[in-house]
Formats: C-alpha cells, sequence, structure tokens
C-alpha cells in the first residue's frame, strides 16, 4: 500500500524579489514497510523535502504539487489542525544535528516522555501515568540499545555522547508509533562503528516493527547497505529513482552514474591511487539555476536540447529525467 | 632515505582541577612513524583518540613533552619556527570556517609569504596567482570573499594556503567531511595529482576508510591516545591484528558486502 504520494511537487523561494524554484516537480512515492533512500548533495533540497512533507516551511513560501498525499488523504487541501494531527500520529523525524534539535533546558527523559501519545497511556488513575511514562521511556530506551536508561534520562542533551543521542533520538521518533520515519542524515560525521550501530538499528526497526523509513543522506555506503528503492535528487529536480539493485547495476542517468561512481569503496576492481571519476564544476547556487536539466552545464553528455526540462520517463519500475540517458543508445 | 620521521612522541596535558588535587590528565603516544617524498600516510581513529592533538604537534600548534619530529634527517627545533612554518602545513578541518572572512583570498594567501618570506609585492602577487592557477581556480578568484566561494572552492584555496609555501609535507585535518560526493572525488585527485607533480608528503585524519583505503600508503589506528596498530594499508586492512582495528574493517567491509545482498 502506498504511505506517502507526492507528485510534482514544486516549491518557490523569494530570495531578494525573484521567485526561485527550489525544489522543481519532484516525485516521491513511498509503500509501507520501505526503506526508501532520498540521496542528494547539500543544496539540493533534501532537508526542505523533509520539511515541506511534515509541513513545518515558513508560510509565505509557495507550495505547490498536482498531488500530495498521506494514506489516500490530501495532505494540500486539509485543514491546518488535522494535518497536525495526522503528522504528530503517523510521522516522526529524526532530524539532522540531534544536539541542536533538542531542547537544552529540559533534561532528556522530559522531552522523551512529552513525545509518548497519551493514547497510550489509557488504564490507570492520573496518579499513576508518571509511573507508566517513566516504564514506558525506560522500555524504549532499552529497544534502542541504550543500556544505562537512568543515567540517560537524568541528563541533558549535552551531557550525553553523540551516539548515544542519535540513539536517543531513534528512540524518540519510535515513541509515538508512527507508519513513517524520516531519518534526515542520522549517520552525519560519525566513525564507522557507531555508524553500523545506527544502520543495523534502523533496519531491525523497519523489520521487526514494519515502520518505512525515508533515510535522506549522501553517504551512499549507508545508503546502500540498507536501503531497497532510492530516489536521486540534483539541485531540486528528481533524477531518477528507481529499485536499488537495478540503479547500481544500470543507472540510466549521467548523474546517479557520477555519484555511484565517486564512491572509492564501491569498485572492487580500482586500483590505490588511481584517479577517481568526477563531474566538473560544482553544484549552481540558487541565485543562478540553469534553466532546463540543471546537471546541464556539468553533464559530460550535455548537447543542445538539455535546455528543455526532460519529461520524466518510465522503464519498468525505473523512472528516470533525461534526454540521453546512458544505457538506452547502446542498442 | 624519508623525508619525514617521528620518533617516540609523547605529550603529556595535565589540567589541574580547582576541586581535586588529582589531575586530570590526557597522556598521547609514543607516537613514531616516518614518511617518505610522495607517500600519503592515513591516521584513523575514534572520537577523542589524539588524532587531531597529533596533527597539531605535528605543525607545531603544541609542543611536545618528549620526542623528536626530523625533516630530512634535520631536527625541528620548535623555537625557530620559520623553517618549520615553510616545510609543513596544515590544511584545518573546517575549511569554511579557517579562512577569514572580512579578507579578499588575495589578502588570505598573501599572509603567510609577508610572514616567512623576503619576497616583494609584486613577486608576492605572481606567486598567490600561480598558486590559484594550480588548485584549479582563476587569478580573478583573488580579488573574491569566502562567501562568494562554493564548498569546493572553499577547499581549494584551502589547499592553495597550504602549498603557497612550497612544502614537503602536508598535515591535513578531515580535509573531504564536508564536502560533497561529487566534489570530493574532485578534491581526492587534484590531491593526488598534486602530490604526484610536487613529491610532497601528506598526512591526513579520515573518517572514511573507502577513500583511506584508496589514497594512503600507510595507516595509523589510534585509540585513547596510544598508536595500537602501524604498517601499510593493504596489510592493515587485510590482516588486521588488534581489536580495534579488526572492528573498525570489519564494520566498514560488513558496509560493503551488504549492498546488493
Amino acid at each position: 500500500m502506498i504511505l506517502l504520494d507526492v507528485k510534482n511537487l514544486t516549491l518557490e523561494m523569494d530570495i531578494a524579489g525573484d521567485w526561485i524554484k527550489a525544489l522543481d516537480k519532484v516525485n516521491l512515492v513511498i509503500n509501507e514497510g520501505q526503506i526508501h533512500a532520498l540521496v542528494g548533495e547539500s543544496g539540493s533540497g533534501k532537508s526542505i523535502i523533509v520539511k515541506a512533507i511534515v509541513g513545518a516551511l515558513p508560510s509565505h513560501w509557495r507550495i505547490t504539487a498536482d498531488r500530495m498525499t498521506w494514506r489516500g488523504q490530501n495532505l494540500l487541501t486539509m485543514s491546518l489542525k488535522k494535518r497536525r494531527q495526522l503528522i504528530r500520529n503517523d510521522i516522526s523525524v529524526i532530524f539532522q544535528n540531534p544536539i541542536d534539535s533538542l531542547d537544552p533546558l529540559l533534561t532528556l527523559g522530559d522531552q522523551l516522555k512529552e513525545m509518548i501519545p497519551k493514547t497510550n497511556l489509557t488504564k490507570g488513575w492520573f496518579w499513576e501515568r508518571n509511573k507508566q511514562k517513566q516504564d514506558i521511556a525506560i522500555s524504549l530506551l532499552h529497544k534502542v540499545g541504550i543500556k544505562n536508561h537512568e543515567l540517560c534520562l537524568k541528563s541533558y542533551p549535552h551531557q550525553i555522547a553523540s551516539n548515544v543521542i542519535q540513539k536517543f533520538m531513534i528512540a524518540m521518533a519510535v515513541a509515538s508509533e508512527p507508519k513513517l520515519i524520516i531519518a534526515d542524515n542520522p549517520t552525519k560525521g560519525m566513525e564507522v562503528t557507531t555508524k553500523t550501530q545506527i544502520l543495523n538499528l534502523l533496519s531491525r526497526i523497519n523489520q521487526v516493527r514494519d515502520m518505512s523509513i525515508l533515510f535522506v543522506s549522501h553517504d551512499l555506503l549507508a545508503i546502500s547497505s540498507m536501503a531497497s528503492y532510492m530516489t536521486v535528487l540534483y539541485c531540486g529536480q528528481t533524477v531518477e529513482s528507481g529499485d536499488l539493485r537495478l540503479l547500481r547495476k544500470r543507472a540510466f542517468h549521467p548523474y546517479t552514474k557520477a555519484l555511484l561512481d565517486s564512491a572509492p569503496s564501491f569498485r572492487k576492481d580500482l586500483p590505490a591511487k588511481s584517479a577517481l571519476t568526477s563531474l566538473e564544476g560544482t553544484i549552481p547556487t540558487l541565485h543562478h539555476l540553469p534553466t532546463g536539466c540543471r546537471l546541464g552545464p556539468r553533464c559530460p553528455r550535455a548537447r543542445r536540447e538539455c535546455v528543455i526540462m526532460p519529461v520524466s520517463r518510465r522503464v519498468h519500475n525505473h523512472y528516470y529525467s533525461c534526454h540521453f540517458p546512458i544505457h538506452r543508445d547502446t542498442k | 632515505m624519508e623525508l619525514f620521521k617521528v620518533e617516540d612522541l609523547i605529550f603529556n596535558n595535565q589540567k589541574q582541577n580547582f576541586w581535586s588535587n588529582t589531575p586530570a590528565t590526557y597522556e598521547l603516544g609514543p607516537v613514531s612513524f616516518n614518511l617518505k617524498a610522495g607517500e600519503t600516510l592515513a591516521i584513523i581513529g575514534g572520537n577523542s583518540s589524539g588524532k587531531s592533538l597529533l596533527a597539531k604537534l605535528l605543525v607545531g600548534l603544541e609542543r611536545p613533552n618528549s620526542g623528536r619530529i626530523l625533516m630530512n634527517g634535520v631536527e625541528i627545533n620548535n623555537a625557530d619556527l620559520t623553517s618549520s612554518c615553510h616545510d609543513i602545513r596544515m590544511i584545518f578541518q573546517n575549511s569554511n570556517e579557517s579562512l577569514n572572512p572580512g579578507l579578499t583570498l588575495g589578502a588570505i594567501l598573501e599572509e603567510p609569504l609577508r610572514l616567512n618570506t623576503k619576497l616583494d609585492t609584486q613577486q608576492r602577487n605572481n606567486l598567490v596567482v600561480k598558486t590559484l592557477r594550480k588548485v584549479g581556480l582563476m587569478s580573478d578568484h583573488q580579488f573574491f570573499y569566502r562567501h562568494m566561494l562554493s564548498d569546493g572552492q572553499r577547499q581549494r584555496v584551502a589547499l592553495a594556503r597550504a602549498l603557497i609555501l612550497n612544502p614537503k609535507v602536508v598535515v591535513a585535518d578531515e580535509p573531504f567531511a564536508a564536502l560533497d560526493p561529487s566534489v570530493r572525488s574532485q578534491a581526492v585527485n587534484l590531491l593526488m595529482q598534486l602530490q604526484k607533480d610536487l613529491g610532497i608528503g601528506f598526512i591526513f585524519i579520515s573518517h572514511n576508510l573507502g577513500i583511506v583505503r584508496h589514497i594512503s600508503d600507510k595507516v595509523i589506528v589510534m585509540q585513547d591516545g596510544k598508536v595500537i596498530e602501524s604498517g601499510k594499508t593493504e596489510v592493515i586492512f587485510t590482516w588486521p591484528k588488534a581489536e580495534y582495528t579488526k572492528k573498525l574493517v570489519d564494520a566498514h567491509q560488513a558496509l560493503v558486502n551488504r549492498q546488493g545482498s
């Protein structure tokens, strides 16, 4: 069943009097029980998509979409109150920087207890509620692998090691038993052993509790170890999306290919110290976005037609938008 | 002949706590390694394992308690920093914040020349332009400010600042961490190219084991201020001996192997 269905999401920002399209016709479909990876470099609008889904964007930005539904209910026409209710129950977000996104003045225990929905505490009298909340909080911490729960619940965010606090964020996200967890760059700046712990934890949550995960990152190694479906984003345009294994075997879009080639760990035959393949140039800023396909100026296969925005095309379950895809012309 | 040699470097940081009599200590080392011209050494290890501190000791930002740092067989004297400033340069962890936002790139790059060489204005300017070209920027970039550049370009400026005095060794603290994948491979390529052309020794700290494996010749693994393993990259990645190294390499391999399954 389709949980989240976003079609042609466009977001315009007002920068110095100009309306600039920060997101340009983004498509995203998340199925139930799936780990969906959203890949893109910084400034490609990954975090903006996350915020657009949960509705945390400033109201003066223009958001338009052909379709933006959550289990069949339209998110755009819904009243604000209802949307908040829905998102509180069904979606939770693990934000990018755990220490910054927690309240520094409250203990972690208070913040975790706040996340437990009231509906989980029906039995008992009101004076038993606090005890119940405490028990639920402790069991949540145990589930994400924090053993020293007492210390963790009493501490303030700055007192806790960064890998523990990341696990704590996951516990907070799981607390309301959502259908979808959005993990915004959860492994940023981590060393390998902690990273594997976090990834294992997320995959386990996905399997045991049947929660879908939208995994937003640019760490391809982490993504390919857990995700099953991948959407690649470049400068606010969805470039390619499809089954991860298929995508890795044969990418249609030059950008996806470049992205996959840029990680040396993917290629076992690569001799040490040889040059890595990379695209020329850098990511354009929002003020100087090229027209048409935004990869245009950096693309090795760009031709004159590329100034027109390519239509999204589909081969089986594999969507791509490029005028001159890589594997097609070899036939 | 070794270009750069470190012998039994030990650093002891004692902080006297106001309330208690037992001072909090952090010990680093003993660290010893050597580096030939054109070689790359990678330092890996967990958080607070003393990697950044080691980098600071090597460039002379902190003074070691004992041990020697030899450059071409001559000991670097901490009292005479000008020669070590010429030979060892550092790229800092966050290239964004290590550039002064109030100065143009030309002024940023000129500063080490003004402080360390006897060149006149014209010569300095020529050298700045030449170095900018070397790292793949244009000569017009000397009039730019930091905020006008992208991440990758900032990284190039940080590299240019390290290279402008023609160093023999460059020490870099997580040079690729803040970069995006496609820009990162550009930076890696640029570094390897410059290393091939100029024959500099390169010491870098990284979390990204994929890149470490790709570009380094030797690896040092650190934990809690101690070197627990060191040797050739291939050897360490294929036959790790210490428990911690095994954990690191296994975790990395597990990530690599799990894809596609």
